[in-house]
Parts: C-alpha cells; structure tokens; sequence
C-alpha cells in the first residue's frame, strides 16, 4: 500500500513536468517571430491570403485553445510540418533521428554504469592506496575535461595516428557501424563514468563501516561474498539515482558528440533546425528530448522504493 | 597510515597549492583578455591605421608557431593568440555577467522564499525546482531558438538557467540563519525583516556565493563554448574557444595540432576556475571539505 502511494505521487511529479516542459516548448513557438502560416503563405503572399491560411490552420485561435491541441497532437505523434525543404511532417525527422540518440545514449548508460560501479567498488575496497588514488585522479580529471577536448584528442589517436576507427560519420558506410560509435560511445560516457566512480566509493567507503559488515566479518563470511552480496547491495542505491541524473549530461554530450562525430541524430537535427529558425522541428526535437529525460528519470524514482524498503517507509 | 591530525594539513597544503596555480593562471587569462587582442593588433600592424588582428588574417593559413605568431595561424591565416585572448574576453564576460545576473535574482528568490508567506514561497520554489529539474542545455537551445544565435542571447539564455541552484541554495541558507539566536535578538528588538536581512543574514552568505559563483562560473564558460562548438552561440568572424575548436575540428586530418592551444586554454580555465573556487568554498565554510 505504501508502495503503491509513493509510485503515485511519482507518478503525478512526472505528469507535472511533462506538463511543464510543453508548456515552455509552447510559448517558446509563441515567442519565436513568425508563425506557420506566414511561412506556408510564401513570400508573395497577400495579408489576406495570409490570414486566410492562418485562420484555416487554426492559429487565430486564443492560444489556451492552441496549446489544448498542440497537446493533442503532440501525444499522437504530429509536431506539424517542418518549415523548409520539402516541409515534411516533423514526426517523420524525429523517427529518422531518434535512434541514433537512443543508441548512443543507452549504451554509453550501460558502459559507464558498468565501469563505474567496477572501478568505484575497487577504489572504496583498496582505499586510499595506489589503486584508489589513481582511479580518484582519473576521475577528477575526467569530470571537468569538456567533451569537445576530450573527443580531438582520442580522434587524433585512434583514427589519425593509428587508424583504427573511421573518423566521421559519412553514409554509406566503409566499415561496420559498432566501428563509427566506439569513440562516440567512450566520449559520451566519460563524464557519467567518472561521477558513478566517485559514488560508488563514497557510499561504498561508508557501507563498509556499518555494524552488518563487522558482523558479518565476524561471522567469517568470505571476502568476496561480503563485498558484493552484504555491501555493494547496499551501497548500490544512491549510484541508481546518480545514474538517472546523469542522462541529463548525456543530453549536453550528445549534442557536442553528435556534432564533431557527424552523426545522424536528433542533437544534430535540433541545431540544424535552429540556425534555419525551423520552430515546429526545434520545439518537437526539445519536447521529445525532455519527455525522455523526464520518463528515464521517473522510471528510476519509481524503482528506487522498490529496490529499497527504507525509502518506502519514509516518503509517504 | 597518517595520523589523523597530519592528514588534513596535508590535504590543505596541496589545496593551496591547486589554489594558487589557479589564481595565477586566471590572472593571467584575464590581463591576455584585457589587453592581448590590442597589444598584437599593434605588433601585426602592416602600416594599416586601424587594424584588428582578431578579425583580419596577415599570414598564411595554419602558419606554424614562429616569433611573429605567438601560436600560429588559424584557417584564414589569422593570429591565433589575438584571437584566442578575444576568446578569453568573450567568455570571462559571459562567465562575470551571467553569475552575476543568477546571484542576483537567485538572492532575490532565496531570501523571499524563506520570508514570505507560505502562497507567494511555495509557488515561487515549486517553479525554481522546476526550472531547476529542467535540463540545462534544452532549455539554453529552446532560448537561443526563440530569439537567434549571438553573444548577448547566449548570456540571456545562461542567465535563465543558471539562477534556480542559486535560488535553492540562498534558501536553504537564509532558513537556517533565520532561527540563529543573534538573529531573533535582532527581531526581538524591532529589527525590520529587511534590515536582518541585509545586515544580519547576507554578509554571512558573502564567501559561499563567491565560492560558488565562482564554481557556477566554470560550468557557464564550458557552457557557452558548448554553444559555441554546437555553432549557436557567439557567431563568426567573433572568436570563441569553442567555436575555435569546431572550426578546427574540419581540417583536424592536415593540422591537428592547431587544436592544441584552443583545448589547452579552455581546459586549464575550467581546471582553474574550479580549483580556486574549491579553495574559497573551504576556506569560508571549513565543513563542506
């Protein structure tokens, strides 16, 4: 029951965010100069032609009314028509993109958990020796070393020095496509990595001290056994919410990764929209972005009480 | 093992050492900022009266490190060490004005958070958390969108995004001073709420918002040369560490090494920026470390 009444008030939150942030890519399309129907009227329009399509359109409505049905719409697919080329529907470029994101985003989530909590668990266990320290460097210098620093110097290395990997992104492909995301996988995880090192061996170094260990060391519970079934288990949740923040700097690393890799995904198509002031593309590319990161974090919040009865007892 | 009260000396000294590296450093960037683009405008003079060696190439595109060029050429032949202090320019100043913008209005909605009644405080937070929660680089794009690339929307939109931390912060602070003893005493005797507030409350928060205003400026710079990089940010011929590097970037096959200077420059301000705000923090609030 109690379980039951914190899922629902996370699942309210979300619904509230979700709200919020198309509420935002709304007025931000209010905001932006310029409307669809100046747009689809052409340049040699007339003001009543112009007013005709804006009225056909439905965009002379008051915007309450506008902001119900870009829901609507939103929430069966239909972002509008892009404003240029052969204005294609919106939807359309984000199934194009989108993959290549997602991809790129959930691996680099699996990899950094993966190393993360490894090197983390290490570091806490041989505390403040070689290992420690050296995995505690790394990581420091990995959190402020920014993406577009960081991707020059393995691009030199791998693909200019001693050319293992193609460079960019260029269709079609000359080599298998796990080739082309390597780097931008490693890059992408960088960061995420670092910062699930360090809170890992935080809470780790703390689990390490409470009275269940001594007991169970007492009780003469193998060395092996101790750390990843009594501690790690333990230790283990905070990293779980560390890891759903982190998708947040996978949005930011995707789009620098995105763009130096030339890669075909939703990052690119959002920038590509901006600097043509392409608005229902740039407002569409945002929302869905947003909802993911809303999504990916709620499903975390949801599994945190699950995993941990200690949460469940006390936010109710 | 040492004993425990030798470890944190220890730890101090090699702190200060980070501390003063970083100070140095940012002093050096920013008298380059200050003063570099109009030093090698003068040095690169060719008998042309009013002369930017920012904007306007002399040399050689990607021309090697030499006594004339400091660092090199860029792709147009341009001087790389006029524009990269350009850069520096551009940046401090997005970095200076957009902490200061966000302390600002961050101190503004912290201290009416913690003082005003309860339907102007909770409706203020709930949307300081919601911009909070709010991925930083969607919302700073979905800004620049509306209102187009350029170095005054790329502060506008830093601004925006960068004040809700400062928001929580002052809050949390200012909730706890407000029970501190000194202050009631101040309360019992007809203080005003504005001048505890001014007198008693934001002279404690002085060192903590520099320190981490400092540390926020970091995340600004990276920030604005993300955008720049992205290629939406501060807009050619201007110069920008990061749009530098993206430019670069092209012709990275035939010189890599043009990169160098560019990624130097922008990591070690970061390092530094970090390092000195890390010391302030501790130095001012002895607990955090």
């Amino acid at each position: 029951m109690k379980l039951l009444r914190a899922i629902f008030i996370r699942l309210l939150f979300g619904a509230v965010s979700l709200l919020f942030i198309s509420l935002v890519t709304f007025g931000a399309n209010e905001l932006a100069p310029g409307d669809a129907a100046l747009i689809f009227a052409g340049e040699k329009a007339s003001v009543a032609q112009i007013a005709r399509i804006r009225h056909n359109m439905g965009l002379d409505r008051p915007w309450p009314v506008r902001y119900v049905s870009y829901l609507e719409n939103a929430v069966q697919g239909d972002f509008g028509r892009s404003y240029y080329g052969v204005q294609e529907p919106v939807s359309n470029i984000i199934k194009r993109t989108l993959p290549m994101t997602a991809k790129l985003a959930s691996l680099a989530v699996i990899l950094s958990s993966a190393i993360g909590i490894t090197f983390g668990t290490l570091a806490a266990v041989f505390q403040k020796r070689i290992a420690d320290r050296t995995i505690l460097t790394a990581s420091t210098l990995l959190i402020t070393l920014p993406n577009f620093v960081l991707a020059p110097l393995l691009v030199y290395l791998y693909c200019l020095h001693f050319n293992y990997l193609p460079q960019t992104w260029s269709e079609p492909l000359q080599a298998p496509e796990w080739m082309y995301l390597v780097l931008p996988v490693a890059i992408l995880a960088s960061r995420p990595t670092a910062l699930v090192t360090r809170l890992t061996r935080t809470s780790m170094i703390d689990t390490l001290q409470m009275e269940f260990i001594r007991t169970a060391v007492a009780k003469g519970v193998p060395r092996g056994r101790l750390i990843f079934k009594h501690a790690l288990r333990n230790a283990i949740l905070p990293v779980i919410t560390a890891i759903g923040t982190s998708f947040g700097f996978l949005l930011t690393g995707s789009f620098v990764v995105e763009r130096f890799f030339i890669l075909p995904g939703i990052g690119s198509a959002t920038i590509e929209a901006i600097q043509q002031s392409n608005m229902p593309v740039v407002q569409a590319c945002i929302l869905v972005t947003g909802a993911m990161f809303i999504v990916l974090n709620l499903v975390v919040d949801i599994l945190l009480p699950i995993l941990d009865p200690r949460i469940r007892e006390s936010q109710v | 093992m040492s004993s425990p009260s030798t470890a944190p000396a220890k730890a101090r000294k090699k702190r200060d050492w980070f501390l003063i590296f970083g100070a140095t450093f940012l002093a050096f960037i920013l008298l380059t900022a200050i003063f570099g683009p109009a030093i090698r405008s003068a040095q690169l003079n060719n008998g042309a009266k009013s002369f930017n060696s920012v904007t306007t190439g002399v040399g050689q595109p990607y021309e090697a490190i030499s006594a004339k060029y400091l660092l090199g050429t860029d792709e147009l032949g341009r001087d790389m060490f006029a524009r990269l202090a350009q850069g520096a320019r551009f940046s401090l100043t997005v970095g200076v004005v957009v902490e200061t913008i966000s302390i600002v209005v961050g101190v503004l909605v912290g201290v009416i958070g913690a003082y005003a009644p309860k339907y102007v405080s909770t409706p203020l937070m709930r949307f300081t958390d919601a911009m909070f929660a709010f991925p930083d680089i969607l919302l700073a794009i979905l800004i620049i969108g509306i209102i187009g690339p350029g170095f005054t929307p790329v502060i506008v939109a830093l601004s925006i995004t960068a004040w809700p931390s400062i928001a929580r912060l002052v809050l949390t602070q200012t909730a706890t001073l407000k029970d501190r003893e000194y202050v009631i005493a101040a309360k019992a005797v007809g203080a005003s709420t504005l001048y505890q507030v001014t007198r008693h409350i934001l002279p404690q928060l002085v060192g903590i918002l520099l320190a981490v205003g400092i540390v926020d400026m970091a995340g600004t710079i990276l920030a604005e040369s993300t955008l720049s990089f992205l290629g939406i940010g501060i807009q050619a011929p201007n110069p920008s560490w990061g749009s530098m590097i993206n430019n670069f970037r092209s012709d990275m096959n035939s010189h890599p090494g043009a990169l160098i200077p560019g990624c130097a420059v922008l990591s070690l301000t970061i390092f530094s920026l970090n390092f000195v705000g890390d010391g302030l923090r501790s130095y001012f609030d002895p607990k955090s470390s």
